[in-house]
């Protein structure tokens, strides 16, 4: 002890070790002290690095082996990268952030970031007194910057943008979130029961979300959150029925109740009354039925008005179900009334598609990144049940012949829809536009294997404005010569919903049908008909 | 390198063990680190008219200071350095450490300091080598005496050429093969890749241009535009890869 000559002061003297050996690598853990942190008040703490950011920096290796892939891909691409001089960091794992979860479920979340260029000009050690009173440094490894992450909902930016524009309309904000809540509920029951209530839930949303709204527009609007929102939740019946229990609080409820009329706190039987899609899925006609049962047991019985629309509208599903099906039998177009046209087109590939789906699948969700998501296993076993022939590694000898793949996928989609016609009697109603639009992209992704082409001189109609038809083709033969480019050209794949190779089929197909006679103009084969 | 989802050895939090976080010039950092011990100095802490005073007494023999060149040991780090106590306030500072197999928490941070080296002859010594140091130029220019005559001299063939040349005249001309035995060669290879550029395909087979290209417009077809640009891959009717959009098979 040391004490130095003025008075009132002492010094003590402890010796300062700087340990060598030690594998522990000390880091700081910083927090805002707005966010009132105390170490001490953490019962259990986890701690663990956030990889999410591998895929962006390692480069996912898209297409190994046969379909989709070029030969010396890499090589090239990596020619390319030195080419322009791209230099791509590499992932490490030493510098990606943090994430803390303290106190379990329940508790707080926080992410660590770590901070960069502490120990570039100087460094931080840690002095810590040891029980013999000498005083041990350890140098700072790293720094980190950990903030509270947010349990509470927080919207989307396409939401944020969507309630922004509502501002001046909407009084209740509380509702906001409540009914977003009940949305994601209800699209996490739909991924869970796979549609078995399907209908219902999309009718309930589109009933909620908007405290003064007009039921179209509401419905157009929540097009966009819904497919945000597809892919979420793993929600189970329970756990949104427990959110519904607690969640709205009294203020939200009442307004709720008040606001949406006719709408029920029960699942059962709510938002019947609202505005059918024709272009709906009819993958859940097959739980329509058990649906429809539901509910009339609803606990607030729904008005009567709601329910006559209801039926009004599942007949009218009816309808159009037997009509697809006969059109599957026999020729097309002529009998369609224009009404029902563009329905109808819409929802037969829709339609065949989704009976197909249903053998395939049960009970499927009733949207179409459902029916997108799910194509890719029913195409393929149909795809394969229809040709009949293994993926081996023996070689195409000779062209397949259409004729008999079409034929075999004509005959499995026949079948699929008969199965599909007695299992479907209604359909679901669904929010009108936005099933419309889902619709939209569906005849292109499923006409590709669903929709028949049928070899036998029946052609089956697709959805779009021109169809492939033989008629269609003989008025245009009948009119002026054409080239087979020509042809094509106005049978585009985008408007009558069928690949390039399909169209060269019925195409094809069809000419012969129609013997034209040949003329060459300009060095071309062009055909034409006499009438 | 770490395990994933690990729990937080909160022992020593429980304890509320505060630490001081330091701020240490980088000269006496590396000062320590040469220390053999352990030990590398005296921490003075005291009291003086009410304030805190503390202060860290390097030890002697890591004075000395290792610098290249000329002056050796002729420049010494000072010895005494007082702590600059500041208040953490304004942020929650843990300290948490990582070792191979475990996480734990180590403390809270009570306070900060920096240390500070007591400005004496021999720290601007120091410095002023430091400086030196710095100034000096990562790459320097040196002037040659005579010119440099011996890199590029002028050729009359190459020798990587003359390899070259020699490697093509062995290969010599590529024979057109048995058809049936191209065609086989061209399913295998389209089998591994769906696109293959014309000149691939060429090393593949071996086969001369003209010829195979006869072929590979009979069984394929030609990528004129999109993604896979000037590649040529089989006719839909022979192909049968296991995509999820391919899904063509065909018929024997």
């Amino acid at each position: 002890m040391t004490s130095l000559g003025s008075s009132s002061s002492s010094t003590t003297e402890y010796v300062v070790r700087v340990p060598k050996n030690t594998s522990k690598k000390y880091n700081i853990m910083a927090f805002n002290s707005g966010d009132k942190v105390s170490c001490s008040t953490w019962t259990q703490a986890r701690m663990e690095r956030d990889m999410s950011n591998r895929r962006i920096y390692g480069e996912e290796e898209s297409t190994d082996g046969a379909g989709g892939s070029e030969f010396g891909k890499k090589q090239r691409e990596e020619a390319r990268r030195k080419k322009y001089g791209i230099i791509t960091k590499e992932f490490k794992a030493e510098d990606q952030p943090w994430i803390l979860k303290v106190n379990g479920k329940a508790g707080r979340r926080f992410k660590g970031l770590k901070k960069g260029g502490i120990t570039e000009n100087a460094s931080y050690y840690i002095f810590t007194q040891c029980a013999d009173g000498a005083f041990e440094a350890f140098p700072v490894h790293a720094w980190y910057n950990f903030t509270p992450q947010a349990k509470h909902r927080t919207l989307t930016a396409e939401e944020a943008e969507e309630e922004w524009g509502r501002r001046n309309k909407v009084v209740n904000h509380f509702s906001i979130m409540l009914q977003r809540r009940l949305r994601e509920q209800e699209r996490g029951e739909e991924d869970e029961e796979e549609g078995e209530k399907g209908g219902k839930k999309k009718k309930k949303k589109g009933g909620r979300g908007g405290d003064l709204r007009i039921h179209d527009l509401e419905n157009d609007l929540e097009i966009s959150s819904d497919e945000s929102d597809e892919s979420m939740g793993e929600d189970g019946e329970g756990k949104a029925k427990t959110k519904k229990d607690k969640g709205p609080k009294g203020k939200g409820k009442k307004k709720k109740n008040s606001d949406l009329e006719g709408f029920e706190d029960s699942d059962d039987g709510d938002f019947e009354g609202l505005e059918v899609d024709y272009m709906s899925d009819e993958s859940s006609s097959e739980e329509e039925e058990p649906e429809k049962t539901k509910p009339n047991k609803g606990e607030d019985v729904p008005k009567g008005i709601d329910e006559m629309s209801d039926s009004e509208e599942e007949s009218e599903e009816e309808n159009k179900n037997e009509e697809e099906a006969k059109e599957e039998e026999e020729e097309e177009d002529g009998k369609k009334t224009p009404v029902q046209v563009e329905k109808k087109k819409k929802k037969d590939s829709s339609g065949e598609s989704e009976s197909s789906e249903d053998s395939d699948i049960e009970g499927e969700a009733a949207s179409a990144l459902f029916m997108v998501k799910k194509r890719t296993p029913p195409k393929r076993g149909g795809g394969r049940g229809s040709v009949g022939s293994s993926r081996t590694g023996s070689r195409p000898g000779t062209p397949s012949i259409d004729n008999a793949a079409t034929s075999n996928t004509l005959r499995a989609a026949a079948n699929k829809l008969e199965q599909g016609k007695r299992q479907t009697v209604v359909s679901s109603s669904e929010t009108p536009a936005a099933k419309r639009l889902k619709m939209d992209p569906s005849p292109q992704s499923s006409s590709g294997k669903s929709t028949p082409q049928p070899v036998s001189g029946k052609s089956t109609p697709s959805s779009s404005d021109v169809q492939l038809t033989e008629d269609a083709v003989r008025r245009y033969l009948i009119r002026k010569p054409m080239t087979t480019k020509d042809l094509l050209k106005k049978f585009q794949t985008k408007r009558t919903g069928l690949s390039s190779e399909q169209t060269v089929n019925v195409l094809a197909q069809i000419l012969k049908r129609l013997n034209p006679e040949r003329k060459n103009i300009n060095e071309k084969m062009h055909f034409y008909l006499t009438e | 390198m770490s395990v994933k989802g690990q729990d937080v050895d909160l022992t020593r939090a429980k304890q509320n063990t505060g630490v001081w976080l330091v701020k240490v010039p980088k000269y006496l950092s590396q000062q320590w680190a040469k220390a053999s011990g352990g030990e590398v100095g005296k921490l003075k802490i005291g009291k003086a008219q009410g304030k805190t005073v503390v202060s860290f007494n390097l030890n002697e023999e890591l004075t000395v200071v290792e610098c290249s060149g000329e002056k050796v040991s002729s420049v010494r780090t000072p010895r005494e350095h007082p702590f600059a106590i500041q208040a953490v306030g304004g942020q929650t500072l843990a300290v948490f450490t990582e070792s191979p197999d475990k996480v734990a928490l180590e403390g809270m941070v009570v306070h900060r300091a920096e240390c500070r080296p007591a400005v004496t002859e021999s720290y601007m010594k120091l410095k002023k080598l430091q400086i030196e140091e710095s100034t000096k130029p990562l790459r320097l220019s040196q002037r040659l005496d005579k010119a440099v005559t011996t890199n590029y001299k002028p050729v009359s063939n190459h020798s990587h050429s003359v390899e070259y040349e020699k490697k093509k005249k062995e290969e010599g001309k590529r024979a057109r093969a048995d058809k049936q035995k191209v065609l086989e060669m061209l399913f295998s290879a389209f089998e591994k890749h769906q696109y293959y550029n014309i000149k691939d395909l060429v090393d593949i087979t071996k086969q001369p241009v003209i010829y195979l290209k006869e072929i590979l417009r009979e069984i394929g077809v030609y990528n004129s535009k999109g993604p896979h640009k000037s590649t040529w891959e089989l006719k839909p009717e022979y192909r049968h890869y296991e995509e999820g959009q391919e899904d063509e098979e065909k018929l024997e």
